[in-house]
């Protein structure tokens, strides 16, 4: 027997139609209108000056060749930031920051998910000592923990680029599992049920009900997971021994020293650059307004 | 980074638990006797070279030239760009605290002072290796920048790399009387007030300053013993601090605070806010005038007194894994090739520590051919009168007492 496993219910929210269609009860009640409206749309947008601001002197003093006190804007522009800021191994450590950010998030992605479905589904022995455990990683201060963890890395002969993963991973986890533990509380397997009862596989199940419906959280815990991996400069630099010269370090350097603004501008900026993109692409995926959590 | 710091010295006294006997003679020395065996072992070496990454002109230069020429000679050599070279040592000193003696992932480090002091009583570098290199022949044995590097005896565990002078700048356009000592400069100070400061110790160039201010009110540096000893600090520093106080309400902000680092006295210079800035660096200013980040009217100003010289230099932990390929970068780096790309105002701009009477007729002229920086005068001019530093331990006493002593610092 074949089920279409593509007539699986519609999501809640239905997407709305200028159209009103039978049966469709209008604007929902959490639709603001008139002036609330307007309150909404100003703070967006005060919201949005808020974080564009502090972009702005970074970007003037990207493309500024001399900027001296107290002229308000460069008073010569050009582009000697950028070609200085590829000359330092910007875009070298711009890929290298990027994989490892993409490494952290593929693998603390999953770890999260399992964990969090053991803590919400109740399979996790001692549940309340488990996620005291998870979530350690936030208590303690990345420098210390970088220094303690790299003697126990070195004494175990693990090589540094895998202990960096490894580190940044463990990082990253209390996060994946935070946001993936409310999005397991709110899940209803229900869908995977009734598919089970249709004669789909385990497998199958897993990859055409459950983890489509969890997307959006997934999605979300691997941006999280992700930050953790590119922002890092103290991993970086402790347990991964110099062998993996990321983006953060080719800028803090450049920062410690005088006569470097545009560059260390420029890499900012470039060090802004992906998330915001992944933020941009997470904020308007199709399945934004489905299963919410 | 004060963190970093304050975790080299933890890890310094874990250390010193380890190995009680620290501070006797236990210092790892190189296992080769021959040359020709380290060649042998360096050829296809990957070299790690930490090094501080705020010298834009530097980092080109390492690797755009130095790089290539070691590529020749078979070694690879990979720059580790950090912000504060006790980033290195923390590598080290975790490595060798975790027991890992022999395969250590720093390989070369940029260092003098306090951080290669530090490096000696965990006895984390290599020593007696300095030898070995064909091209030491050029550095005089007798050149007391080279044999001491703020009063830590040398021997053997880093070779030379660089001299710098302290270097006193300002703009002429504006200060059209210099001042001609560190005296006269101080009294300029309180003729103009607001015009003048100096980064709070204990920043580095802070730091050194203290010690030309020292060496003034003492009379010369001829009065001011290089060992320190208590009995010293407590005869030479109260007019050392009295000065300072008594300077202070005519500094940037009336005194009441003072730049952090040298960076921001650099960026206060830049913007026109002070006529005055000073460096350990004085290299790098050929480059900040022609780029416009300072006035075009930058001048170095010439002391009577003379000011405190050093050098910067090449060690090699005692664990690295590559200290051949090391040995043979350094060795690249002293040829006259390197030194006089080196000392190029467009390259880095950076003093040699090759002893010109070792130099034959050719490679003379080499040096001699070098382009004159329109800002910084040779370093023989430079470098005329100049002061020996202090002995280390003095350093973190005199910023002590900095601290205590002016209002701003407590």
């Amino acid at each position: 027997m074949s089920v279409s496993l593509r007539s699986v219910p519609p999501p809640a929210s239905a997407p709305r139609s200028p159209v009103r269609l039978q049966g469709d009860p209008g604007r929902p009640l959490t639709t603001s209108r008139g002036m609330s409206r307007m309150a909404r749309q100003g703070l967006a947008l005060l919201l949005i000056v808020w974080f564009a601001l502090p972009l702005v002197p970074l970007v003037l003093w990207g493309l500024a060749e001399q900027w001296s006190f107290p002229a308000r804007l460069p008073t010569e522009w050009g582009l000697g930031g950028v070609s200085s800021a590829l000359a330092a191994g910007g875009a070298e450590a711009f890929a290298r920051s990027l994989t490892l950010g993409l490494t952290v998030a593929t693998i603390a992605t999953p770890l999260g998910a399992v964990a969090a479905r053991g803590l919400v589904n109740g399979w996790a022995p001692m549940p309340r000592t488990l996620t005291a455990l998870l979530f350690s990683p936030l208590l303690i201060p990345a420098f210390v923990a970088a220094l303690g963890t790299n003697i126990l890395l070195l004494r175990a002969h693990v090589p540094p680029v895998m202990g960096l993963v490894l580190v940044l991973v463990a990082m990253a986890v209390p996060y994946t599992a935070f946001v993936l533990r409310t999005a397991y509380a709110a899940h209803d397997v229900g869908y995977e049920e009734e598919a089970r009862t249709l004669g789909a596989s385990r497998r199958r199940v897993l990859w055409q009900v459950h983890i489509p419906l969890l997307t959006p959280a997934l999605a979300r815990a691997a941006f999280l997971a992700f930050l953790v991996g590119w922002s890092d400069y103290i991993v970086t630099v402790f347990v991964g021994g110099g062998q993996v010269v990321t983006l953060p370090l080719v800028t803090a350097s450049a920062a410690s020293g005088v006569g470097n603004d545009a560059v260390v501008a420029v890499l900012s900026l470039a060090a802004i650059l992906p998330p915001v993109v992944l933020l941009a692409v997470l904020a308007n995926s199709r399945w934004r307004t489905e299963g919410a959590v | 980074m004060g963190a970093i710091a304050l975790a080299v010295a933890g890890l310094l006294t874990l250390n010193a638990c380890t190995t009680p006997d620290s501070s006797s003679d236990t210092s790892t020395l190189a296992t080769y006797t021959e040359w020709n065996e380290v060649l042998a072992d360096a050829d296809g070496q990957t070299v790690d070279l930490w090094m501080w990454g705020g010298d834009e002109q530097g980092n080109a230069y390492v690797d755009n030239v130095l790089t290539p020429a070691a590529a020749e000679r078979g070694v690879t050599l990979n720059r580790v760009p950090i912000a504060d070279t006790g980033e290195a040592l923390n590598r080290m000193l975790s490595e060798v605290q975790a027991g890992r003696t022999d395969d250590g992932s720093v390989d070369l480090v940029w260092v003098n002072g306090d951080n290669f002091r530090t490096g000696r009583e965990a006895n984390a570098w290599l020593c007696e290796w300095t030898s070995l290199l064909p091209n030491m022949e050029l550095v005089s044995s007798a050149d007391p920048l080279l044999t001491e590097d703020f009063g830590t005896p040398v021997n053997g565990c880093e070779a030379p790399w660089n001299k710098a002078q302290f270097t006193f700048a300002y703009n002429s356009d504006v200060v059209t009387d210099p001042p001609t000592t560190v005296a006269g400069l101080l009294e300029w100070a309180e003729d103009h007030p607001g015009r003048f400061t100096y980064p709070a110790p204990p920043d580095f160039t802070g730091s050194a300053f203290l010690r030309h201010v020292l060496y003034s009110v003492s009379g010369g540096y001829e009065n001011v013993p290089a060992e320190y000893t208590e009995a010293d600090f407590v005869d030479l520093t109260p007019e050392l601090y009295d000065t300072l106080a008594g300077v202070a309400p005519f500094l940037w902000r009336g005194g009441d605070t003072y730049p952090a680092d040298s960076d921001q006295l650099n960026s206060l210079y830049a913007d026109g806010q002070v006529d005055f800035t000073m460096t350990y660096g004085p290299a790098t200013l050929t480059q900040l005038v022609e780029d416009g980040t300072y006035p075009a009217a930058t001048k170095v100003l010439s002391l009577e007194d003379g000011t405190l010289g050093n050098a910067s230099f090449l060690a090699i932990p005692a664990n690295a894994a590559d200290a051949a390929g090391a040995m043979v970068v350094t060795d690249t780096a002293l040829s006259v090739e390197q030194q006089v790309a080196k000392a190029d105002p467009a390259t880095w701009g950076q003093f040699t520590v090759v002893d010109y009477d070792k130099l034959s007729e050719n490679d003379l002229s080499a040096f001699k051919a070098l382009p004159e920086s329109p800002v910084v005068p040779s370093f023989d001019v430079l470098s005329t009168d100049a002061n020996p530093e202090l002995a280390a331990e003095w350093v973190p006493a005199l910023d002590e007492g900095w601290r205590t002593s002016i209002p701003a610092g407590r």
